[in-house]
């Protein structure tokens, strides 16, 4: 297993090798950017203009400037955005990419479990009434024109229910007499969510093993009801107490655009499910632990939906990465301020340092999701564990 | 009678398709005692499976019973709740499936479905207990009891096979069937198998309904068999009369087509035609067609049922000729 994981990784920046280089050639092929608008100004002297470029290393000949471009990004050095200069770009990733990692996480773990859930009981109880209309809703939210569907629900939710507000990350407002930076509560949020997620994960792991389905079922409840009371606790003592009510407004900003994704991510979800999960129930051991005695739960989430997760993992995070990119769209729709609209800003403007590094990281994204998927794959499936290990 | 442990009486089940009803089982009655095997022989498609299916009420969901009883333990099975199926399955009944290959899920350590059935049935057992008894089962039949911590794939056909009818045998069920138990392994296993099946029924005490296409193994395996052909049983009785005396002409085409070792070198002979579809409806004898004493001892109009010609030696009325 570990010699598979070094594999792996060594392979990955390999790949991440030629990304680099393939990206950075095709960002040179396109004609100007955002410097070269800037230094086109008549009124520069043209010693300035030539003393820039050579700061900025744009004399040298292509290959050369590939070269010390990779040996620069190995080092941690970027370059300076040309459009926000002179910040750099991972200063302004690190501003950005929490805001949407917050978002998309959520809106991955949100959409993986219940399509999960829905598929696995679509499957279950074929040829019924509500599979068919469930069915049906899926389709729909899955083929929708992402952009359209994201507007309606802006429309309707935000704007004729009034419920949710119009976009934004925050109601400026509220926050003039703030002692608190945004981004400061944003990451006490973003602990918080952390934490608590991997606490209930905790309890999930340790609750496992116990034997028997109803003492595990109050085990886990019990264990919900004493993060529930921690949470209360944390958000109503000491500082936090006084963090509350901006962590709030951000939150409520949060609701819906996490609900349009999942509703639009879950779909995918459910239907893969749906589809393998009816395979496997045709399976010849899915009559062997029929004939077990087994109860139909145990049948329908031990032997059927165990089997069908192989595929439904390895579709799912591939869906990841094009979330990632689909962060575009919905951060665009929604004025969520995170990668997405950094992405798209840097590539309208031509800064290309800032789009390179923007690029990067998603590349560095997927990379990273396909292997994890790699890895779980070994994990769940031991016909692959095993190859792995020879 | 307390040592009647199955009775199947008038068992009809027909599958319901688009193409309108197909009859896998016809009017079938039989009966095993405790400790005795039952034979189940007859060319592939002839309903010998769904039979089986049936015993255990695991019949596809296009199937509709019509009529018939089947009394294990004198309780009756038709009709009973999921929730009390439940509780008969493995328990007082088990299977060993046709295809031993894919009757173990994939992802689940062998011990781990074994188990699995043993918590379902014996709640109270500790998980020490269950280990110990499944390392006992594994000794039984030949095999090793690290087997458990094993994934199916980590072993051959044979293994799995063997480790299968561990399975079968965990909850200590009263009667077994064996549904082609040997057919997808090579012969020199497939001996051993039978005589693993055949030690534990012995050993334990087991009724054992033994079904296969192979009338070799059947002779071999059983004390009693019954022929069947197109949903119905053509003859029955205890195996020895069977084999010296077999009285329906489809038995005899049967034995014909068996090579024997011992026996003069001869030409086994072959019936010509096929079984009939089961979607069409019958009149009269359903081997008629491909029967080669149809023209001269036998009444091939005369509807199907049983009739004794010998203590506990059943057979056809046709075959009987007119009366």
């Amino acid at each position: 297993m570990l010699v598979y994981t070094i594999k792996r990784f060594f392979e990955m920046v390999i790949v991440f090798f030629l990304f680099l280089v393939i990206s950075y050639l095709l960002f040179n092929a396109i004609p100007g950017n955002a410097f070269s608008s800037l230094l086109l100004n008549p009124l520069l002297p043209p010693e300035a203009y030539q003393k820039t470029i050579e700061a900025f290393g744009l004399d040298k000949p292509l290959f050369e400037r590939v070269q010390l471009y990779i040996i620069n990004f190995f080092k941690g050095d970027f370059g300076y955005s040309y459009t926000y200069y002179p910040r750099t770009p991972i200063d302004l990733i690190a501003e950005r990419l929490p805001r949407t990692l917050m978002l998309f996480s959520i809106v991955n773990v949100v959409a993986f479990y219940t399509g999960f859930l829905v598929g696995k009981i679509l499957a279950w109880r074929r040829g019924s009434k509500s599979e068919t209309w469930i069915t049906i809703g899926s389709v729909f939210s899955y083929t929708v024109f992402y952009p359209w569907f994201a507007l309606m629900m802006l429309w309707f939710f935000g704007y004729k229910m009034d419920w949710f507000p119009l976009g934004k990350f925050l109601v400026p407002e509220k926050w003039y007499d703030s002692p608190y930076a945004s981004d400061e509560i944003f990451y006490t949020l973003i602990l918080f969510t952390t934490i608590s997620s991997f606490l209930l994960f905790l309890v999930f792991i340790f609750t496992r093993n116990i034997e028997s389905l109803q003492k595990r079922r109050n085990a886990r409840l019990f264990g919900l009801i004493i993060l529930a009371s921690l949470a209360t606790m944390y958000w109503t003592n000491g500082e936090a107490a006084l963090k509350r009510f901006y962590a709030a407004d951000i939150a409520y900003h949060m609701i819906l655009p996490t609900f349009t994704v999942t509703l639009v991510a879950f779909a995918g979800t459910a239907l893969l499910t749906r589809t393998t999960m009816m395979e496997v129930l045709k399976d010849d051991y899915i009559l062997t632990a029929r004939a077990k005695g087994l109860s139909q739960k145990r049948i329908r989430d031990r032997h059927a939906a165990r089997t069908a997760l192989l595929p439904v993992v390895t579709s799912f995070i591939f869906t990841i990465i094009t979330i990632i990119d689909g962060s575009v769209l919905t951060e665009s729709i929604f004025s969520w301020p995170g990668m997405g609209q950094l992405i798209l800003e840097a590539v309208v403007q031509e800064d290309i340092p800032l789009a390179m590094a923007t690029f990067s990281f998603i590349g560095i994204l997927a990379l990273i999701a396909h292997f994890i998927a790699d890895i779980s794959y070994a994990f769940l499936d031991p016909r692959i564990r095993i190859k792995a290990e020879n | 009678m307390p040592d009647l442990l199955l009775e199947v009486k008038n068992l009809s089940m027909h599958y319901d398709t688009l193409d309108g009803n197909v009859d896998a089982v016809k009017d079938i009655s039989f009966s095993v005692k405790s400790g005795e095997s039952f034979g189940l022989v007859g060319e592939s498609g002839c309903g010998k499976t769904s039979v089986a299916m049936t015993l255990l009420q695991l019949q596809p969901d296009n199937s509709v019973i019509t009529e018939g009883s089947i009394k294990l333990d004198g309780k009756e099975l038709i009709g009973l709740s999921e929730n009390d199926l439940r509780k008969v399955r493995w328990d007082s009944i088990s299977i060993v499936f046709q295809g031993a290959m894919n009757a173990w899920n994939p992802v689940i350590k062998i011990g781990e479905q074994i188990r699995e059935a043993m918590r379902e049935h014996y709640p109270e057992n500790s998980k020490q207990e269950n280990i110990e008894k499944i390392d006992e089962l594994f000794k039984m039949v030949g095999l090793d009891g690290s087997i458990s911590e094993r994934f199916p794939h980590e072993l051959s056909g044979g293994m799995k096979q063997r480790a299968v009818i561990a399975l079968a045998l965990s909850c200590d069920p009263k009667i077994i069937i064996a549904d082609e138990p040997t057919t997808a392994l090579d012969v020199v296993i497939q001996d051993q198998i039978l005589n693993e099946i055949k030690k534990v029924q012995d050993l334990l005490g087991l009724s054992l309904i033994y079904i296969s296409h192979d009338i070799a193994v059947i002779a071999e395996m059983t004390d009693k068999i019954a022929v069947m052909y197109a949903g119905s049983i053509v003859e029955m009785g205890p195996t020895k009369d069977i084999f010296e005396n077999p009285v329906h002409s489809y038995t005899r085409a049967l034995l014909d087509s068996t090579p024997s070792i011992r026996g003069e070198k001869r030409k086994l002979k072959s019936l010509d035609g096929e079984p009939p579809s089961l979607i069409n409806k019958i009149d009269g004898c359903s081997f008629a067609p491909r029967c080669p004493d149809r023209e001269t001892k036998c009444n091939p109009t005369e509807h199907m049922r049983l009739v004794e010609i010998a203590p506990d030696h059943f057979v056809d009325i046709c075959s009987q000729g007119k009366q």
